[in-house]
């Protein structure tokens, strides 16, 4: 099992329809970003970007695992924890 | 089932505080404790079973849903709070067994120590299922009259001057609590007390992020491959390969029919390398001399979770009027060993509560007993004597790969039958480890570690 879709299935998420709580503050500072770490430190891939079109990058924020890991390489990034309740449920330890 | 997560294409705005006005509290309490984890569990129940009246507030929709990753409890510190913990508490495995893999990509230098002394009372670790430890905590803390409440996050906490008197709960919860001592146990990435301003945000540095995968495989399997007995376990520490270059570690815990495979490294060095956290399991599984143990095995879960590893220098301020901050969210963790210092601290923050509500004073003054017992237990004193070593892995950021690698060169070379004579081979040797690493950089690497070896 390598593929990071398939480490997501096995989670249990109860999706919060109403509150995103991962964010990013302002696209036009992501555009200006080089080396994109949010991309490749993320554990579930909550932030996604084509490389080779000027879109915005994108916070899949249903998929978080609230590891808070993102809120610390990045000043543009608000991060708080999904309404009680919701979110991410570990059931294995 | 993802397929429609992957549809909220465009990032919504969603203004961050819908404006209500909390409705008034109906009552007040002698304390509340954040985060039903081992830490806030523990001071709950130490509060409730002295009197007090405690609320204990937790945003999952059970105990431990929120954590993952690891692990064992170190049993002596756990029999001290609760005497013979392991009747009531669900273990894992009794470990017999712990060991270092010292790794490089195609070997392992192993050192072991395995004992049926550590099978027999007041033995020494378990491994153990998150849900089960937290759910016993909890379960203790309701028994001794704490009320627990689940799906409740708490959004801010409430000042008065600077006095902690209360929190806001999550604004769709409409409501918020007062009480005269606030615990902050909301583990490490823990935003209350920096939202507050009373502690400084975390440096990428001292917070490690680890990833975990949880293999399913049936018990004597497990028995089988790791060399266990029925029932017992192994812990095995993994050091070099695993984290690609890195200074970071990871792990191997036996549960009944699972087994963990955890690795992790500081964020700051995440995001430097590029390397995607689950590309480091994935490189542990393909390993080798790993792979064989994998066999046949099925991924229940995965998951990923941070540990506070700035060590002593890295605790903040702890005490606040009318506040505590205990457990991983007042970085109270030394190596990758939490449990035991969670509970403690929760242990010694109920007692500076109980003192604080007999004499009805809660300022910073009376509650900083909860400091001084801190600094007077093995959480401040074992945390002080390794901080040293939490330095020293970054002045010396290959450390962990680069002498893993020597290992085991050398236990190659020392294993391999050669056609030459043994002085001839250990002048070998020498050169062979010599042209990896200089021995004048050796000997200022084994300087260094010597320096702070406790
Ligand atoms: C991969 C990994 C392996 C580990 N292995 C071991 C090991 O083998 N042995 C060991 O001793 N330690 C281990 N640890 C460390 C251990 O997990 C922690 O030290 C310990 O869990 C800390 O306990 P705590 O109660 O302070 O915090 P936590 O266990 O994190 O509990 C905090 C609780 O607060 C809740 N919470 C957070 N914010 C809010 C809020 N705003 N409102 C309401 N609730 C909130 C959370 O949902 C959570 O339940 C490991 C950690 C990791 C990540
Ligand atoms: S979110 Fe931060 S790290 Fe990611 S692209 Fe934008 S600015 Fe860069
Ligand atoms: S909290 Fe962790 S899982 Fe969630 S978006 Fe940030 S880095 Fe990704």
């Amino acid at each position: 099992m390598t593929n990071l879709a398939d480490y997501l299935t096995l989670l249990h998420f109860t999706p919060d329809e109403h509150w995103q709580h991962v964010l990013i503050t302002d696209q036009s500072i992501c555009q200006q970003c080089r080396d994109k770490p949010c991309l490749t430190l993320c554990p579930s891939g909550v932030f996604t970007w084509n490389l080779h079109k000027s879109e915005p990058v994108l916070v899949l924020y249903k998929q978080c695992i609230e590891c808070g890991a993102c809120r610390l390489i990045c000043d543009n990034i608000n991060f708080s924890y999904p309404c009680g309740g919701c979110g991410v449920n570990f059931i294995e330890g | 089932m993802l397929r429609h997560w992957y549809e909220c294409k465009k990032p919504v705005k969603i203004s961050k505080k819908p404006l209500t006005n909390p409705t008034e509290p109906i009552k007040k309490y002698d304390a509340i404790v954040v985060g039903a984890g081992p830490a806030g569990a523990t001071a709950a129940y130490f509060m409730a079973k002295s009197g007090l009246d405690v609320l204990l507030l937790e945003r999952g929709p059970y105990p431990g849903a929120k954590n993952c990753g690891g692990a064992s409890l170190i049993a002596e510190h756990t029999h001290k709070l609760f005497p013979n913990f392991w009747d009531e508490c669900e273990c894992e495995r009794i470990v017999t067994q712990q060991a270092y893999w010292l790794m490089t990509e195609d070997s392992i230098l192993s050192s072991s120590f395995q004992s049926m002394k550590l099978a027999a009372a007041p033995f020494n670790r378990f491994t153990v299922k998150r849900r089960n430890l937290y759910k016993w905590l909890c379960d203790k803390a309701m028994n001794a009259g704490a009320t627990l409440l689940l799906n409740h996050q708490v959004d801010d906490v409430i000042f008065e001057d600077s006095q902690a008197i209360g929190v806001n709960m999550a604004p769709q919860l409409n409501c918020r609590f007062l009480a005269d001592i606030i615990v902050l146990a909301d583990g490490a990435n823990s935003l209350l007390a920096e939202q507050a301003g009373l502690v400084p945000q975390v440096s990428p540095q001292d917070l490690s992020l680890y990833v975990k995968e949880t293999i399913a495989l049936p018990a004597q399997v497990i028995e089988d491959r790791f060399n266990l007995p029925p029932g017992y376990g192994s812990i095995i520490g993994l050091v070099g390969y695993p984290t690609a270059g890195f200074n970071g570690t990871g792990s191997i815990h036996t549960f009944k029919e699972s087994i963990n495979i955890n690795v992790g490294m500081p964020v700051a060095d995440f995001a430097k390398s590029g390397i995607k956290p689950y590309e480091l399991l994935d490189r542990i599984k393909k390993h080798p001399l790993i792979k064989p143990l994998l066999a046949g095995g099925v991924t229940l879960e995965y998951g990923s979770s941070v540990i506070p590893e700035g060590g002593y220098h890295a605790i903040p301020e702890l005490v606040h009027p009318g506040l505590l901050i205990v457990g991983d969210a007042a970085s109270l963790v030394n190596g990758t060993h939490g449990f035991n210092l969670s509970m403690w601290s929760g242990f010694f923050a109920s007692q500076a509560a109980y003192q604080a509500k007999i004499s009805r004073d809660f300022s910073k003054k009376k509650l900083s007993l909860y400091q001084t017992l801190l600094n007077e237990s093995f959480v401040i004193q074992d945390l002080k004597a390794n901080a040293k070593m939490a330095g020293l892995q970054q002045r010396v950021p290959y450390l962990f790969n680069l002498y893993s690698q020597l290992a085991n060169e050398t236990a190659y070379h020392m294993s391999k039958v050669y056609t030459m004579p043994k002085r001839a081979k250990r002048v070998f040797i020498f050169k062979k480890i010599t042209s990896i690493q200089p021995l004048t950089k050796i000997a200022s690497d084994v300087w260094k570690v010597l320096k702070v070896i406790p």
